[in-house]
């Protein structure tokens, strides 16, 4: 193969995983800017709509699009259900929400493990083949990673941007009690918020689920990820997460195919601790205001 | 145990329960009761030191993370010949330097973030234990580290060892109470309650917080090495990040005020995995449950419903002795 090529693949790559990290980050920084809760359970639910679309797309034979819908829309009922029983009672409360969340992850992870067993399951790509630009090949099944997950961005950009409820939740993220006073209805906004999150990190797995393999304990690398881009990105910064998904995911990419896997994850560490060092409120986040 | 609420009565019961855990392995049936009294004194000790972190408003998610540096420094070290009575002290010393240097730079950010990067830490541990195969053996881990030997006795079979681990376990319980009543534990919890307020009354709370993480992840890395010591093995798997959530689910469960939290929550805890290892997913999941309830319910902990029954207690007590006046 040739330097080209090789360059090429490494690019369509970092861009995939960067995308999905994207998506995931996303998810979890929104949750946090809005219902100030560090939820790690967030990867968990990348888990279940993984785990949801490869039993319907991949067992049971149902069409695309359907099992789509269903993954995703199975998993923010899951969600809704979390926010009801969990997550509405810790509001604003940041560290007992926190552990709350690695309560829901510890519950949501076993519960698959015990329901669907510990063994990894592929899933048939949804397009096979590959596009050819100049010589250089593009597979279709990462591609279509990461043209879904820029629609998924595009489309989440235009619902916060442009609608009544993405108004009311950029509201609600700048000051709950304000927006309240303002007759913005919070209890609307915050599971909201959070079933949409929610939706992301399912949208992410099921993505994922037939580039790699699908089992119970998948959903922590990227919880982790998602932590490491708010914190190069700025916690609560949709934009923040965009650019440091990215980077991560070509960091993770060049290292990986150039020098090692590890490597790349302790490179990303250090960038972390550089970003903390010099620029604390993250690279496009803003200064935490004083309460 | 709150120093003012301290009455000869629990002088009597802390004596009481010493005195029952000292004579555990006459009164066993057998050694597996004595293996589980061990993990639960080398489990105490990790609890306690998350405790420390807590006691001074922070939450540490990479508390297995300086748990398996500990283990790995004490292992390397002593199967190099060095005795395993010095290495631990090493180990818990490297710990607490690594975690002075980490908590300096990110504990001046908020608390979120703290735990954020803390979290990553102890997940690059874990890949460096992976990574560097030629030193660590990878995910085999390191098989056969040499047992602590004390004045030429080899602690090496499970009644030998408890001792060791019962007294390290109680000279830190010891140290932590005697911490939270000095001058630096009360900053500690003010820095906890208000950090704001705090700093304005010209204590550095940047100091205090990065104190109380160095305490606590020493603890952490001595801890580490002794159950090291005691299995004689260590791999990246024996300390991920599932082994900080049962620390901290022993921590909120027993309460995090005060000493007997962590002892609560560590005997209620303890036994648990090794009554459903058969249903290892079962297991977590009642540790997830018991998590999200206590929050709920009883969010300072298990020992906080015995203080409230002492209090109300001691209110019925005094309202009947103020009745009985009244009468006579």
């Amino acid at each position: 193969m040739s330097m080209d090529i090789i360059l090429a693949q490494t690019v369509v790559n970092g861009l995939m995983v960067g995308m999905i990290y994207v998506l995931m980050a996303i998810g979890f920084t929104m949750v946090f800017g809005i219902m100030r809760i560090v939820n790690f359970a967030h990867g968990e639910f990348y888990m279940v709509g993984a785990f949801l679309f490869a039993i319907l797309y991949g067992s049971n034979g149902m069409p695309f699009a359907v099992s789509v819908l269903l993954a995703i829309g199975a998993t923010a009922l899951l969600g809704l259900l979390m926010e009801r029983i969990v997550f509405r009672r810790f509001r604003g409360n940041e560290l007992n929400g926190m552990i709350a969340s690695v309560g829901v992850a510890l519950i949501l992870q076993n519960s698959a493990l015990l329901l669907w067993g510990s063994s990894a399951r592929t899933v048939p790509p949804v397009l096979s083949g590959v596009l050819s630009v100049g010589g250089i090949v593009f597979p279709w099944s990462r591609l279509v990673v990461i043209i879904g997950a820029i629609v998924a961005v595009v489309l989440l950009n235009l619902l916060i941007g442009h609608t009544r409820i993405g108004r009311a939740m950029r509201a609600v993220a700048q000051d709950a009690e304000i927006a309240q006073v303002q007759g913005i209805r919070v209890d609307v906004i915050f599971p909201a918020a959070f079933v949409l999150g929610v939706s992301l990190a399912a949208f992410a797995g099921v993505l994922m689920a037939p580039v790699l393999s699908v089992s119970p304990f998948i959903g922590l690398a990227p919880t982790l990820k998602a932590f490491v881009i708010v914190v190069i990105g700025g916690l609560g910064s949709v934009p923040g997460a965009v650019v440091g998904g990215l980077l991560i995911g070509l960091i993770e990419s060049f290292a990986g195919t150039f020098v090692s896997a590890s490597l790349s994850e302790i490179l990303q560490f250090l960038v972390v601790i550089g970003v903390v060092l010099l620029r604390p409120q993250g690279l496009l986040g803003r200064k935490e205001r004083e309460a | 145990m709150n120093p003012s609420t301290t009455k000869p009565m629990s002088y009597v019961a802390v004596a009481v329960a010493v005195f029952l855990a000292v004579l555990l392995p006459w009164f066993a049936p057998n050694q597996f009761y004595i293996h589980l009294a061990t993990v639960g004194c080398i489990n105490l000790m990790l609890v306690l030191g998350l405790a420390i972190i807590a006691r001074a408003g922070q939450l540490s998610m990479g508390h297995g993370g300086f748990a398996l540096v500990g283990g790995y420094v004490s292992a390397l070290l002593s199967m190099k010949g060095w005795p395993p009575l010095l290495t631990l002290f090493i180990a818990g010393l490297t710990a607490a330097v690594i975690a002075a240097a980490l908590g300096w730079i990110i504990l001046r950010l908020r608390g979120v973030y703290f735990v954020l990067v803390a979290f990553a830490f102890s997940q690059i541990v874990v890949l460096l234990a992976l990574d560097m195969s030629s030193i660590t053996g990878g995910a085999n881990g390191l098989v056969g580290v040499p047992p602590i030997s004390i004045f030429g006795c080899v602690l090496r079979a499970k009644p030998q060892f408890y001792p060791f681990a019962l007294a390290c376990a109680l000279t830190t319980l010891l140290l932590t109470w005697l911490l939270y009543r000095s001058p630096l534990g009360t900053m500690m919890a003010a820095t906890a309650e208000n950090q704001r307020l705090t700093e304005s009354s010209g204590i550095d709370t940047h100091r205090v917080q990065v104190i109380a993480f160095t305490i606590g992840s020493g603890i952490a890395g001595f801890a580490g090495a002794l159950s090291t010591h005691y299995l004689r093995f260590i791999s990246p798997d024996s300390y991920t990040f599932w082994e900080s959530v049962s620390y901290l689910t022993m921590l909120v469960v027993g309460g995090r005020d005060g000493v007997l939290g962590p002892v609560v929550g560590v005997l209620v805890l303890t036994p648990l995995p090794e009554l459903l290892r058969s249903t290892e997913g079962l297991q977590h999941i009642i540790y997830g449950t018991m998590l999200v309830l206590c929050l709920m319910f009883v969010p300072n902990g298990l020992a906080s419903l015995v203080q409230t029954w002492r209090s109300r207690q001691r209110v019925a007590r005094t309202s009947a002795a103020v009745v009985a006046e009244e009468v006579t």
